[in-house]
């Protein structure tokens, strides 16, 4: 079930580009049919999990390099978002791409990219954990560059850079570990306390793949990719992987340490507040948004820094509801950007008349990031923020508190730049159907997520005892 | 039968140029087939361990003799390979039937050479095969007349540099042989071991001048001048050749040789072995970074690579060795690639500008795909073959203790990634060029070998740890 999670996406999108030499329609679906099979092996093992059952299946090989699969709680919790937030993206490329070239390209490398994911969470052996990283990293390098133009493929290479400079301070990190520990395997140095210094080299790598300050530059930037992308790398998927291995090695694995504790949520606290100061600015209808992204995983890093559980299920809850909305987000911004020919906000207005779906869509993903109830962020922040509270981070929850304020000005201000007011220039209509019940789609779960939070937050709950239960 | 390595080239040739000459367009194929026996070879490896039978009368001489063990095995593979893949480029490439006959011979003639640098057993016959190699190569640089009229000069002068550098580097190691025959008497490997675990201020002098021959003949820094010189001088597939298996070959080959059978884990080698090392990987790096010529670009990554392969010897002893052998190999396999790739957007675009250039890809599909397979592994990116290869040495510095060295590897990869992107976005990545609107795909017959060499990466990166239990099994 495992293996098929991960290699059904990985291995078969390279049939990819043969299926679209027949018909592109059968490639689309296939593509599609893909990231299905995985978000359905996630949602099998799901009932295990909730039992707090571990599968695991491993391939044991020489020096240490044994491939270690493992799904427990945080893994299946974790996959299903990337598989659900990917399969709701994939259905909307079938229109939004079928404008362009290197299509093929294109579904080959989200396949790709969705494939490593899920290889990556269920990964706990360190060096397999780099191998997945690292191909995701190789598919968003394309996937950003997809336009071609100059600076598409200028702003492609700077985030395969960053990310590349981050992942190799984390090998170094990781070998270090290895070092220390005798073992690349996760299980097997479970509760190690690490020393700070190694931390902060795996902490870099972390930090560079989930765009958080000092590393945030990239993200934005790859705004210039077309939305189904930015919206599979910013929010849904990507950026998660650093929060992700963060919760998997800091929490789950090794024995926490307090200065790191102090480190990250500083580090949060500045990016949360730095970009969405940004946010507030931006004319640029996506980098706001990406902003955006930088500041809620700030959020989330916080809530995972606590380190007490009720931070850590707030966090991990944010993880899905931020992934949701966001991509709800991101896949509103492509339909006004490719039906109104620009993404300035400046010149756009007036956009509800002619976009009412995808207004109220908008709207709807915004109040969850917002995080107003009975939406599923509201659920998310507030554990988080209560967190910070009931552990005497006074000026942590301040901090955050006012990033929170920051967050519904900007997003409003977007909101009503864009949607409302007069309109300027031609009025541009939602041409595709498919693409606008995407984004419905994206923001009804974002709905449902928040009226029946229970689910999720009791798999949340089971990843959190699993997580912290050896490590105090 | 070991000996019959050297003896099957060495024949072909003579049988080659006693063919009429109409008969001789068949060179290439010949050749072919002897390189297709000599992969063939490293498979058997039930050669025996000491074969000298036919050589006595040298033997007698000055101690000749052959052995044949894994890693001769190793360098074997990667000389057909390698070569195979220089002939099919040539056969698109150069344009006189002449030149191809040419450079069947002299390819045999170096492989003589290659096949005497991997099994020799003492200082003296390796000198002569490294020489061998040399001179072959230093022909083939410059003999070509493919379009020697926009060369001219430059040709002249790669050839020229490569050829003074080799005199300095034998001057080099015969200094050393002398020496190691006063202080020692004998200059066998097992009587330069014994020599070295005793140490002299005369041993250790005359192992650094050897290793400094070495280092000139393998392009390492602060000997890398000839390397991109002679490199881009060259014509296609003598660069495909020189960059696949020569340089490596007699310069990295016979350092890994000496490193193996002589100096077991000596201290002040591996320091020298660990600086030079980590010197090459990063000037290297940065001048590749630098360039706008294609090939010139290869040929820095080369050095920096070849980098890579010193530092690992500079390790944890038997990693790596293993670490070496297996970056020897992918990057054999991928640098060699990645020249026959510029020689086919040489041959389709009559440049090796970068800046010129811009959206081939577009156009040329398959040579940019297999391109970016092939730097992407040399970039040492998962789960490309190269990235085994460069975690191993990394391992093995760090079980050497070496962390800081391990540090400059891992690091210098991002370097490496960066002149491998901006290749990848000046040639192929990107809006493309109106000049290049209507340029096609390179011929099959210089698109078979890259995709081969690609897929051999591919899969060797996949099913990396089957691979690695095979060859510690078999104990590489």
């Amino acid at each position: 079930m495992l293996l098929v999670a991960v290699f059904a996406p990985l291995a078969g999108a390279f049939l990819l580009p043969l299926l679209g030499s027949v018909s592109r329609r059968l490639r689309d679906v296939s593509a599609l049919a893909m990231v299905l099979v995985s978000l359905g092996c996630s949602l099998a093992l799901v009932s295990g999990a909730l039992r707090g059952d571990i599968v695991s299946f491993s391939i044991i090989g020489p020096l240490g390099l044994s491939l270690i699969l493992t799904a427990d709680a945080l893994a299946v919790f974790m996959a299903i978002v990337s598989s659900l937030v990917g399969a709701v993206i994939m259905l909307f490329s079938f229109d939004y791409i079928s404008h362009y070239e290197n299509q093929n390209e294109y579904y080959v490398m989200a396949v790709v990219f969705l494939g490593a994911m899920m290889g990556l969470v269920f990964s706990t052996n360190l060096i397999y954990l780099f191998v997945f990283w690292e191909i995701t990293g190789i598919a968003s390098w394309r996937l950003i560059g997809f336009y071609r133009g100059k600076a598409d493929v200028l702003k492609a290479d700077k985030a395969f850079l960053i990310t590349a400079l981050g992942a190799l301070v984390m090998l170094v990190g990781i070998l270090a570990v290895y070092g220390l520990t005798g073992t690349f395997d996760l299980t097997a140095m479970k509760g190690t306390a690490l020393p700070l210094g190694i931390s902060a080299l795996l902490l870099i790598g972390l930090l560079s793949k989930s765009a958080t300050l000092p590393f945030q530059t990239w993200l934005p930037d790859a705004g210039v990719a077309p939305a189904p992308v930015t919206a599979l790398l910013h929010a849904a998927v990507l950026v998660k992987i650093g929060v992700y291995v963060f919760a998997r090695l800091f929490l789950a694995t090794f024995a926490f340490v307090e200065a790191l504790r102090t480190i990250v949520a500083s580090l949060a606290g500045a990016s949360a507040l730095v970009s969405a100061g940004a946010a507030l600015v931006e004319t640029d209808f996506k980098r706001i948004v990406a902003y955006s992204t930088v500041s809620q995983i700030g959020f989330i890093f916080l809530g995972l820094a606590m380190g007490n559980p009720l931070g850590a299920a707030g966090a991990l809850l944010y993880i899905l509801m931020h992934g949701l909305a966001k991509a709800g987000l991101f896949l509103s911004a492509g339909i006004v950007e490719q039906n109104a020919g620009t993404k300035d906000i400046t010149k756009l207005g007036g956009l509800i008349r002619t976009m009412p779906w995808t207004a109220a869509a908008f709207l709807l993903c915004s109040f969850s990031v917002m995080g107003i109830p009975p939406f599923g962020g509201f659920f998310g922040k507030y554990m988080v923020l209560s967190a910070a509270v009931s552990a005497n981070e006074i000026v942590l929850a301040t901090v955050f508190f006012v990033g929170a304020l920051l967050t519904i000005l900007y997003l409003f201000r977007l909101f009503t730049k864009v949607f409302l007011g007069e309109p300027k220039g031609t009025p541009a209509a939602e041409k595709s159907r498919l693409m606008v019940a995407c984004v419905v789609l994206l923001a009804a779960l974002s709905l449902i997520g928040g009226l029946a939070v229970g689910w999720p937050s009791e798999l949340a709950r089971v990843a959190i005892s699993q997580m912290l239960g050896v490590t105090g | 039968m070991s000996h019959l390595l050297l003896l099957v080239p060495f024949l072909a040739v003579v049988v080659l140029n006693l063919l009429p000459k109409r008969a001789r367009g068949a060179a290439l194929w010949v050749s072919f087939g002897v390189l297709g026996l000599e992969a063939a070879a490293a498979f058997v490896e039930r050669f025996s361990s000491i074969d000298s039978s036919a050589f006595t009368w040298l033997e007698s001489v000055f101690g000749f003799r052959l052995a044949a063990d894994h890693l001769s095995g190793l360098a074997m593979l990667c000389a057909g390979i390698v070569g195979m893949v220089a002939l099919l480029v040539a056969r698109r490439t150069l344009k006189d039937a002449g030149e191809k006959f040419f450079f069947a011979n002299l390819v045999l003639v170096a492989l003589v050479g290659i096949n005497g640098i991997a099994m020799v057993r003492d200082l003296f016959s390796l000198y002569v095969f490294v020489e061998v190699t040399a001179i072959a190569t230093f022909i083939l640089i410059t003999a070509s007349r493919s379009g020697a009229a926009s060369r001219g000069e430059q040709v002249f002068e790669g050839a020229w540099k490569y050829i003074i550098l080799s005199v300095v580097a034998s001057v080099l190691m015969l200094t050393s042989i002398g020496f190691f025959l006063l202080s020692a008497g004998d200059i066998t490997f097992d009587a330069v071991k014994t020599a070295l675990g005793a140490p002299g201020s005369l041993t250790w002098v005359a192992m650094a001048l050897f290793l400094c021959g070495l280092f000139v003949k393998g392009g390492l820094v602060p000997f890398h001048g000839w390397l991109a010189d002679a490199y881009t001088a060259a014509p296609a597939p003598v660069s495909v050749f020189m960059a696949g298996i020569v340089t490596k070959a007699s310069g990295i080959f016979a350092l890994l040789r000496i490193v193996s059978s002589t100096m077991g884990s000596a201290l002040p080698g591996r320091e020298i072995l660990l600086v030079v090392g980590a010197l090459t990987i990063v000037v290297g790096a940065f001048l590749a970074l630098g360039q706008s010529n294609m090939k010139r670009m290869l040929a820095y990554s080369s050095v920096s690579q070849m980098g890579y392969i010193v530092l690992a010897l500079g390790g944890d002893l038997n990693l790596g060795i293993l670490a070496a052998g297996l970056h020897f190999f992918n990057h054999a396999i991928s640098k060699s690639q990645l020249f026959a790739n510029a020689a086919a957007i040489e041959e389709q675009l009559g440049t090796l500008n970068m800046d010129e250039m811009g959206g081939i890809g577009a156009r040329m599909p398959v040579t940019a795909g297999t391109t970016a397979v092939a730097t992407l592994s040399i970039a040492g990116l998962p789960p490309l073959a190269g990235f085994w290869s460069k975690l191993l040495i990394v391992l093995a510095l760090w079980n050497a203790k070496e962390y800081g060295f391990a540090a400059v590897a891992i690091l210098a990869s991002l370097v490496t990634l960066a002149y491998f992107l901006s290749l990848q976005r000046r040639v192929f990545f990107g809006k493309t060029h109106p000049k290049w609107a209507h340029v096609k795909e390179a011929a099959p017959g210089l698109l078979v070998p890259v995709v081969a060499l690609a897929l051999i990466t591919i899969a060797l990166g996949v099913g990396f740890p089957f691979a690695l239990r095979v060859l510690l099994g078999g104990g590489a």
